[in-house]
């Protein structure tokens, strides 16, 4: 008896493991509250929204497609080759089933990078890459599940059905097919399933252009993750959990009563799942076929989405919006080719780099009226990327510095790079994620340039960071505001709107520009030499320059605007705000990044690896 | 007579609502081959496995030797089973699954290899040590399982249907092999099947049960010749079964036909069942006998043919070495020692009679 | 000439095998071994030997074994209650562990973010009953707990579908023979469900071993796994050739799991039965 309790117990605890999680996604999916952690009453309209986001809603039905598609043709073809497979002599059934586990058993980043290296070379990566790569690792799943079942299944009966003159397909309709439906149906299940639950492969074959729930949560986790993808989260698991409930309610009815109306009513089930699928894909893609199509490459969460509905409402001319997490991302992305862009908004010294490839194209600037709203400040601080300005249009900028929580920090620590290495703050320190950024406040305090390529200052500024290293909470890019607004850290190295943002939803929260001087950024759009639409590009530029559009973007963005419409309509609080407006002396203090060579580069990528590995 | 070694004392089972055995009492006396037939769900493989210790009875007490050993472990009870099928470990060589009950006693090695030689020579497969599981034959895998319990020299082999995976011929030679070894072992068989071909062949005792009630106790001639009941007569091969008349003592009404027989007192005009097996039924074409009747079919047999014939309104199953053709008139005797007479079951008894009169 | 015919229904599959599974591994292999200039080279294969990439290795080999181990402590005894509770249909449990998987892989792990945080869930509940907050968060241990949530599922099935394979003939036989339950364990049940563990093992192992995403999630970005390191090379660093040739030590490492499960794993397809 004790016995049975503790295995109880056991249970319990597993089952509380495995569903914890999902109930707290499905508990945020009716939380009222913009940040994460705190419960702010309950609310439906993130269900009612995420029908409305067309983002969400083009990732899902890109989704159902992917998933329906691969896992239909997986299908057909597993159950063809099993059928074939179970008729073949020991040695090429052998090797048949070891091809079968490859896919299987292999590392699913491995499966998908692979695949990548081949399509490149022939194709562009995109819907049909992925659908390939989905069917691939999915006929394994369909093989294993039918092979066992033909095993079986009494070869003499198709036989006796031949010869009492069935055709072959009749017999294989009435005989062969009963006893391994249900292998076949289990294994369209499984595909199914691993196909939406699939996100390593679908990362490394989608290339820039689809998203699909899972590569857009991938982006989106970096931001913050909107409250919509739970509540859509949520119904796809209760459909599911109900729909396999039937099953198993099937099942158990199956021995005492007849069968017949649960499995026709799944079967239709089914069938409107799969032809709503395919229809619901069919409708969007119709009216992107009309006009010209710009392919726009940003930073996430760096535009407010209604501009690009507002432009193409009004110009006729259609968007396909990508967004990357980092300028070295962007920079693989373009460079892998596998999609032609029309313009690309980055940093300044990856935009030196470019320029330096000659994959920059001059703008036309009678395009560009509004380029005279652009302060000349900011024009000027483009030299260092731009001398002569006539490559790219600035879309906002802005300084690294400290994000800090006043209540865990005082103003005057915080006024040095020195707190960072403050033993006090063990485990309240997050740093910036990506390498020459992460390396800042070492390169100040050690007063060398942000550009060296000196590799003995460059390893001095390592064992800095190394120091550095155990006092740090998590190293993060995006998701730094969340992690501050949530006060799991004291401060953050961040870049300046970034800390505007955050403060603007935690008002204990603020920003300090180090007194020993820092970096500051410009961010511009530039049109590539892949550029299909120069016209419309600049058209879109100038767009983004107009007062009111920009006005909009600031709103939503959230950081130093170089548009002078803007700046001069700020309120009182906003000037004062330490985040949005500088100093102009401190500011003077702070360098610009400067394109690396590859070689560098490396290097640094080198001992940023070094430093993560804690070497 | 011999010590009763194992004792049954009022066990009751059941399974939800379904009632497995019912007050059931029977002993076993040492050295005995004692054998329950039944059909599937009569309660024979619960009592053995209760036996074993697989089970614990609901109410009622096990005595094993005078202790109770109702609620003992069955890995410490002394008598050893003989499965039904799948039993020999699949992850052991033939050697090993021999040994499994020897190591658990830390038996030394040398009288374990000993012991591994007798037991294979003992069932006929010297040189087996080392063959894996799966490349014996059903035959060969029962008598290494049962080699692997009598190495263990239990008091007493529990035998769950063993033979029951098995075609006939091998059946037929295993059943040998189990009576010799009985006879070698000298120790108790307690053996379970639903063949009364197997019980009757081997059994010293058999124990006819059904729906968890024991029907009859006997030897097999008993058994066979006295069934005591309908049911009996039934389940021990296929038996002429018809409603009789007791008119008096040795005198029986079958179909209409006053016939002599050897039973007395069962009163007189009592309705009573009349059982006379294929074998005793003597047919001729000189019309000679109480009856008469017509071949209907023929079918042969190997050592003789089967025949049914419509006599009376009533289908006779006769077996016969004798050659008639199908449609040939005969007549039908039997000997009176070969009418079997039994009561009918209680209830339905007078029922029968008002019919009939 | 009929079953010939019936072979040939396996011929898209061997087309598909060619072409996306192999082709593309011999991809990553050219990649690995080739330089810029086209001919053979070994240097990026001697990247993979510098220090910053063998940690990396060390410590995904460290956390893929833990994250082993630990799913197999926890499946084991979870597949013989299941079994003992004798569900009248296995579906059901294949049912109660797959569900999870209904739920994005990503959210799941970013809920376990959510739980685990300094002021997340978990510690709260720590500090409503006067304890002292875990900083479990951005550690390997983090890591560890996201992956065995994830893998376990991987580990349970094979074993539990092994598990109710087991003839109840065969525990009451070795009882019969005087077997204690402890016994019975490790003679028989062990030994038994032995083609179930190898399976989940390196259904577990493998995954664990080049996840990127759950150290990228649960590590705060200080843990970085082989696969962060691969994906960065592909995705950030532009660095293909080395990417590649990294991935090429993965698969041998994969390979190695893959014999282990062959030799250990007779009959064909027990990966499947989950």
């Amino acid at each position: 008896m004790v016995k049975r309790g503790f295995e109880r117990l056991y249970l319990a605890l597993i089952f509380v493991f495995l569903y914890l999680p999902i109930t707290v996604l499905i508990v945020l999916s009716f939380n009222d509250s913009k940040t994460k952690v705190s419960w702010g009453g309950f609310t439906l309209k993130w269900y009612l929204r995420c029908f409305h986001n067309e983002t969400i809603m083009n990732a899902f039905w890109t989704t159902l497609q992917l998933t329906i598609a691969s896992a239909l043709i997986a299908t057909i073809i597993g159950t063809l080759a099993a059928i074939g497979i179970s008729s073949m002599k020991r040695r090429n059934k052998a090797i048949f089933l070891g091809a079968t586990n490859i896919p299987l058993l292999n590392a699913d980043i491995v499966t998908g990078l692979s695949m990548m290296l081949l399509f490149v070379k022939f194709i562009n990566l995109g819907f049909v890459t992925v659908l390939i790569a989905h069917i691939t690792f999915n006929i394994p799943y369909v093989i294993l599940n039918v092979l066992p079942k033909l095993k079986t299944a009494n070869k003499y009966t198709y036989e006796a059905a031949l010869d009492l003159g069935a055709s072959k397909p009749f017999a294989f309709y009435k005989v062969t097919w009963p006893e391994i439906k249900s292998g076949v149906f289990s294994g369209f299940i499984m595909a199914v399933t691993m196909s939406l639950d699939d996100f390593s492969i679908t990362y490394f074959t989608k290339g820039a252009g689809m998203n699909t729930i899972s590569t857009m949560l991938y982006t989106e986790l970096r931001k913050g993750i909107k409250p919509e993808l739970y509540a859509l989260s949520t119904i796809l698991f209760l459909t599911v959990f109900i729909l396999l409930l039937a099953m198993n309610i099937r099942n158990e009815k199956r021995s005492s009563h007849g069968k017949k109306p649960v499995k026709n009513f799944i079967a239709c089930l089914l069938v409107v799942f799969c032809s709503v699928t395919l229809l619901g894909g069919c409708a969007p893609k119709k009216n992107s076929t009309s006009s010209k199509t710009l392919t726009v490459l940003n930073a996430g969460k760096y535009i407010d989405e209604s501009v690009i509905t507002d432009f193409e409402k009004k110009t006729k001319i259609k968007i396909k919006y990508e967004e990357y997490s980092s300028p070295e991302e962007m920079y693989t992305k373009y460079k892998s080719g596998s999609i032609k862009y029309d313009l690309i908004n980055t940093s300044d010294y990856m935009i030196e780099k470019l320029i330096k490839e000659g994959e920059v194209q001059k703008l036309d600037f009678s395009n560009i009226p509004h380029i005279n709203n652009i302060d000349e400040e900011i024009l000027k601080l483009s030299h260092s990327f731009d001398p002569k300005n006539e490559y790219t249009v600035p879309y906002f900028y802005g300084t690294v510095g400290i994000l800090y929580n006043k209540k865990m920090v005082s103003k005057e620590e915080v006024s040095s790079w020195k707190v960072l290495w403050d033993p006090k703050y063990k485990n309240e320190i997050i740093q910036q994620n990506s390498v020459r950024d992460a390396f800042i406040p070492a390169l100040v305090l050690n007063h060398s340039s942000l550009n060296t390529t000196k590799k003995s200052e460059l390893k001095k500024a390592l064992k800095l960071l190394k120091k550095q290293y155990p006092l740090t909470y998590a190293y993060m890019v995006d998701e730094t505001s969340d992690e501050m607004i949530s006060e799991n850290a004291a401060m953050a190295v961040v870049y300046s709107g970034e800390a505007a943002t955050a403060m603007d939803s935690n008002e204990n929260l603020s920003y300090s520009l180090p007194k020993e001087g820092s970096n500051a950024w410009v961010d511009s759009w530039f049109v590539p030499k892949t550029c299909q639409h120069k016209k419309e590009a600049e058209k879109f530029i100038d767009y983004l320059c107009t007062d009111k559009v920009a006005k909009k973007n600031f709103d939503y963005v959230w950081y130093s605007s170089p548009c002078k419409s803007v700046q001069k309509n700020l309120t009182d609080d906003f000037k004062k705000n330490p985040a949005l407006t500088f100093n102009k002396k401190t500011l003077d203090k702070c360098e610009l990044f400067h394109a690396l060579s590859d070689e560098d580069q490396a290097y640094y990528n080198k001992l940023w690896q070094e430093l993560k590995s804690r070497l | 007579m011999k010590k009763k070694l194992i004792n049954f004392k009022h066990i009751s089972k059941s399974y939800g609502d379904n009632l497995i055995l019912d007050d059931f009492n029977l002993y076993v006396r040492e050295n005995e081959f004692i054998t329950l037939l039944g059909p599937s769900g009569c309660g024979k493989t619960t009592t053995l496995r209760m036996l074993g210790g697989f089970e614990t009875p609901d109410t009622g007490r096990i005595l094993f030797d005078g202790e109770d050993i109702t609620n003992k472990p069955a890995n410490e009870r002394k008598l050893n089973t003989v499965f039904q099928k799948y039993s020999l470990f699949p992850n052991m060589t033939i050697a090993e699954n021999i040994a499994f009950g020897l190591k658990i006693k830390k038996k030394s090695q040398s009288y374990i290899n000993d012991k591994i030689k007798y037991a294979l020579k003992l069932v006929n497969l010297d040189g087996y040590e080392n063959r894996s599981v799966d490349s014996l034959s059903g035959g060969q895998q029962q008598r290494i399982a049962i080699a692997r319990a009598i190495v263990n020299e239990p008091e007493v082999l529990l035998l769950d249907e063993p033979l029951g995976a098995l075609d006939l011929k091998l059946r037929q030679n295993m059943q040998y092999e189990l009576m010799r070894l009985k006879e070698e072992l000298g120790i108790t068989f307690l053996y379970v099947t639903h063949d009364q071909e197997e019980a009757l062949t081997m059994s010293d005792t058999v124990v006819v049960m059904n729906q968890g009630y024991i029907q009859q106790i006997g030897t097999p001639e008993d058994i066979y010749n006295e069934p005591e009941n309908a049911f009996v007569a039934d389940f021990i091969g296929h038996s002429n079964i018809m409603d009789g008349i007791m008119i008096e003592d040795r005198l029986v009404e079958i179909l209409g036909v006053k016939v002599p027989c050897v039973d007395e007192g069962f009163g007189t005009n009592k309705p009573v069942d009349v059982v006379i097996r294929p074998e005793d039924v003597e047919l001729n074409t000189d019309m000679k006998g109480f009856m008469e009747g017509v071949i209907t079919s023929i079918i042969f047999k190997g050592v003789h043919y089967e025949y049914d014939v419509m006599a009376n309104g009533y289908e006779w199953l006769v077996h016969s070495t004798q050659y008639f053709e199908v449609g040939t008139k005969v007549g039908i005797n039997v000997i009176p020692f070969n009418i079997q007479i039994m009561h009918k079951p209680e209830s339905s008894d007078e029922k029968a009679v008002e019919i009939d009169e | 000439m009929n079953n010939l015919k019936k072979q040939l229904l396996a011929g898209p599959y061997l087309i598909w095998i060619i072409g996306f599974i192999i082709l593309p591994m011999i991809t990553v292999v050219l990649y690995a071994f080739t330089g810029d200039d086209g001919h053979f080279t070994l240097e990026y294969m001697k990247e993979v030997t510098l220090h910053a990439h063998m940690a990396a290795i060390g410590l995904s080999l460290q956390l893929g074994i833990l994250t082993t181990i630990i799913c197999l402590i926890i499946a084991y005894p979870l597949a013989m209650i299941l079994k003992s509770f004798n569900f009248k249909h296995q579906t059901f449990v294949v049912f109660i562990f797959m569900l999870p998987m209904w739920m994005n892989f990503l959210l799941r792990i970013m809920a376990w973010k959510m739980l685990l945080a300094k002021n997340g869930i978990f510690n709260t509940f720590l500090a409503s009953i006067g304890l002292e907050p875990l900083h479990i968060i951005n550690t390997p241990a983090a890591v560890v707990i996201g992956m065995v949530y994830d893998y376990l599922p991987f580990m349970l099935l094979p074993i539990y579908n092994s598990m109710v394979r087991i003839k109840k003939d065969y525990i009451e036989a070795a009882q019969d023979l005087g077997a204690k339950s402890i016994t019975v364990f490790f003679k028989i049940i062990l030994p038994l469900t032995m083609s179930g563990i190898v399976s989940g093992i390196v259904m577990v192992f493998v995954p664990a071993l080049t996840s990127f995403a759950v150290s990228d999630i649960l590590g705060g970005g200080k843990i970085l796994l082989i696969g962060n390191v691969i994906e960065q090379d592909f995705m950030q660093g532009n660095q293909w050739s080395i990417g590649s040739a990294l991935s090429v030590v993965l698969m041998i490492f994969v390979l190695i799991s893959m014999i282990l499960s062959q030799i250990f794993d007779k009959d064909e397809g027990s990966v499947a039965t989950w």
